[in-house]
């Protein structure tokens, strides 16, 4: 009999806890998912807690800042923009219960900036943005399997891939260091061999390439990589790796005054991260680094300017750096996607107004980005500038020179990209 | 004293199945999901349940043994085509065959030893799928079980599948278990936990007790990690955090370390907190910085409570209570 009771208690108490579930559920309505006459959804899963949240816990606050100065000068045709931020802690499992929280119970119209290789790929296997129509907008990752339109239909990315990223470092290795010896620091997985793929196709020849394993990097681990670079005479160095392994190995190097020509790879070329992580940014000096959006210090350019102007407004206090300029610069192509889909946007509207219209979205980017009925690739190239003493990137000679390449086996070219002036009071047109 | 009537108790978890069934068809898709994800972390919790409850071993390390789970099932799958429900059979053999390694080392170490070279292997092992080609690096592996039966009707989810799939292998595991536990192995886990040498002087080899509740554990833990890359559909390091080892630990002591009665309780505290904290943090207008912190502060302050004041879990502490009532009442 007491048996019994025991098992009484337990159905009773998952019984309980299904039904008490059941009971907070929202009934839907409206014409499109996300879209009434006032409001358009969106939603967001990033790390906003954890050592991944490092920087990209910006990016939601810097996005929310453009959105709420688009929402004061009447929104998009009269609706306002929410945006409902989840934190994934850069664990897939969260990504995905954090997302079907966004799609199923908040009801998001779309998904936006979503960020991490696992994450995003968890999310496409197991929620199915695709099968159920959910357009993902502007993923935060440089990979370039995600710009698949067969595997992943409704994403696009924004990112330069790491492989264009490599192809233009492999062009501006020919130009500027030919006959150097080249050394090359990666990270042992995916997001290193990605970089590989691309130097391939580029046709450097390393002096030397020194892999990571992703969690490894450590002052230690620097000391070690720095006796390899060194035994090889390598006279510039890449480091195509995560902040983390760049701040270690600069860190070091400046204790032991090695100093070889600095190439950085975008990941862990932002200066605000590798201060974070405690080495001065000091020792980015004059390090070579890439961007595809204009140097965050650069006041004389309108974006940059009106950017920063909004973001000190928005959350005073807080530096305008690399992350909250991508996060801006992503809402900001967000609001013309949907303000092209017309005056009641649906889903379908939408992504049928990325790939129509795209391409010619106005963004502060210094290089094209590639969207077409056949293509989900965003920006497709980068500028090339060297760290000042403050850790800015700067453009070399204060003029912007742009490259721009494919993933595949496209050439590399300087960019002929005239970027489009700037819509009146930053409002989509 | 009574003699405890021996059976294997099989009716409930029928009944539950039953009720499972029905309820999928109830709730809507996210409370499906996140059913199957209860599912899950009930076996995971309850695998630690039995390691540190009944054998008294600690083990900060379940995250890694539900990633060798999951990667056997994974790989399985794509290399060698295995039927679906194969997979869950080779996830847990590949885990528990950890586990006795695991636990043949376990048995020579106690304490915090213990919990030091379990959490090593929960911070180690996840990274080891950077280094082997075939196990996909960070992007990680797809874990497909595929769509469900068409028999079942157009309009049956995927999630809904999971849910009987994670349900079905919970009942069965928390049926399995009881019944281990209520067997010779599980009392002379439980005594080995009391007192190891009056244990021994018993006759019972402990050192080998010790090795098969290890194994035993992970064999869930490992079956428990294949079901979860199944409701995530990939397997990746990422997935296997240091934080989900420790996740399960708190949901063994929400559950009561001692029994397995709490342990939908804890699976569910763990899987509800994020969703609930949200909601609050909404209603009270909350800033991003307290939105972001409160589940883990809410899951915090659940464990501080719980070993404040129903150390035993709030189950086992139910039960006392009547059971000193019943007393009371014979006096």
């Amino acid at each position: 009999m007491k048996a019994l009771n025991r098992r009484k208690l337990i159905i009773a108490s998952a019984v309980l806890a299904v039904v008490g579930l059941a009971a907070t559920a929202i009934p839907a309505q409206a014409a499109e998912v996300g879209v009434s006459s006032t409001r358009i959804k969106l939603g967001m899963t990033l790390p906003m807690t954890g050592t991944a949240s490092l920087g990209y816990n910006k990016i939601p606050g810097a996005a929310k800042a453009y959105f709420d100065y688009l929402n004061a000068n009447g929104g998009i045709n009269g609706r306002k923009i929410t945006l409902v931020v989840k934190d994934d802690r850069y664990v897939p499992t969260e990504a995905v219960a954090r997302t079907n929280e966004l799609i199923l119970k908040d009801k998001v119209m779309a998904l936006m900036a979503p960020l991490g290789t696992a994450n995003v790929k968890a999310v496409a296997a197991s929620v199915n943005p695709a099968r159920r129509g959910v357009p993902v907008l502007f993923i935060n990752t440089g990979f370039s399997g995600f710009a698949d339109i067969k595997k992943y239909p409704t994403t696009y990315t924004v990112l330069p891939s790491y492989i264009m990223e490599a192809k233009i470092m492999g062009e501006y290795i020919k130009e500027n260091f030919a006959g150097k010896k080249i050394g090359l620091l990666y990270q042992d997985d995916d997001f290193g061999s990605d970089a590989l793929a691309g130097f391939k196709t580029a046709g450097v020849k390393f002096a030397v390439q020194v892999p990571y394993a992703s969690g490894s990097q450590n002052a230690a681990a620097a000391a070690g990589w720095i006796t390899k670079f060194k035994a090889a005479e390598a006279d510039v160095v890449i480091l195509f790796g995560v902040s983390s392994a760049t701040s270690a190995m600069l860190g070091v190097a400046a204790q032991l005054q090695y100093k070889p020509q600095w190439m950085l790879g975008s990941v862990g070329g932002d200066a605000t991260t590798i201060k974070l992580t405690g080495v001065p940014a000091g020792v980015l000096f004059n390090a070579i680094g890439f961007s595809p959006v204009p140097a965050t210090t650069d006041m004389t350019d309108e974006y940059i300017k009106f950017f920063s102007d909004i973001y000190a407004k928005a959350v005073p206090g807080s530096a305008f750096d690399l992350n909250v300029l991508l996060g801006m610069n992503t809402a900001f192509i967000t609001a013309q996607a949907l303000k092209a889909a017309g005056a009641n946007p649906t889903r379908k509207s939408l992504l049928a107004a990325i790939d129509s219209k795209g391409a010619t979205f106005a963004n502060s980017a210094l290089v094209p980005a590639a969207y077409s009925k056949t293509s989900h690739v965003g920006l497709t190239g980068y500028w090339v500038g060297k760290y000042a003493p403050t850790g800015d990137l700067a453009p070399i000679g204060g003029k912007y020179v742009a490259y721009t390449t494919d993933s595949g086996s496209g050439a590399v070219v300087k960019s002929t990209y005239k970027r489009p002036a700037m819509p009146a009071k930053g409002l989509p047109n | 004293m009574h003699k405890r009537k021996e059976s294997s108790h099989l009716i409930p978890f029928i009944l539950g199945g039953v009720v499972l069934y029905f309820l999928s068809s109830m709730v809507e898709e996210l409370r499906v999901y996140q059913g199957a994800t209860i599912a899950v972390y009930v076996i995971a919790v309850a695998s630690i349940i039995l390691l540190t409850g009944y054998s008294g071993q600690v083990s900060l390390g379940h995250g890694a043994l539900m990633a060798v789970g999951a990667y056997a099932a994974a790989v399985a799958r794509i290399e060698f085509n295995v039927p679906i429900v194969l997979t869950f059979f080779i996830a847990v053999l590949a885990a528990a065959m950890g586990g006795a390694l695991l636990g043949a080392a376990a048995a020579r170490l106690s304490g915090p030893y213990l919990a030091g070279t379990t959490l090593a292997l929960a911070i180690g092992l996840p990274s080891l799928a950077n280094q082997f080609s075939i196990l996909g690096g960070e992007q990680g592996l797809l874990f497909d079980v595929g769509f469900p039966p068409l028999s079942l009707g157009e309009s049956f989810t995927q999630y809904k599948w999971f849910f009987w799939i994670a349900g079905l292998a919970a009942l069965i595991s928390m049926w399995v278990l009881q019944n281990i536990l209520r067997s010779r192995y599980g009392r002379s886990w439980r005594a080995g936990r009391g007192n190891e040498v009056a244990t021994q002087l018993c006759g019972v080899n402990t050192a080998r007790s010790k090795i098969l509740a290890f194994t035993v554990s992970a064999g869930f833990a490992g079956l428990a990690g294949a079901l979860l890359s199944m409701t995530i559909g990939t397997v990746s390091p990422s997935a296997f955090p240091l934080t989900l080892s420790f996740a399960l630990l708190t949901g063994a002591v929400l559950s009561g370390i001692s029994t397995l009665g709490g342990v939908i309780l804890g699976a569910s505290i763990l899987v509800v907190i994020p969703e609930f904290a949200d909601v609050v943090a909404h209603r009270l207008g909350a800033s991003e910085g307290v939105t972001t912190n409160l589940p883990g502060l809410i899951v915090s302050g659940l464990l501080i409570l719980t070993v404040l004041f129903v150390p035993n879990g709030p189950v086992e502490q139910h039960r006392a209570r009547k059971a000193k009532h019943a007393l009371h009442k014979k006096d």
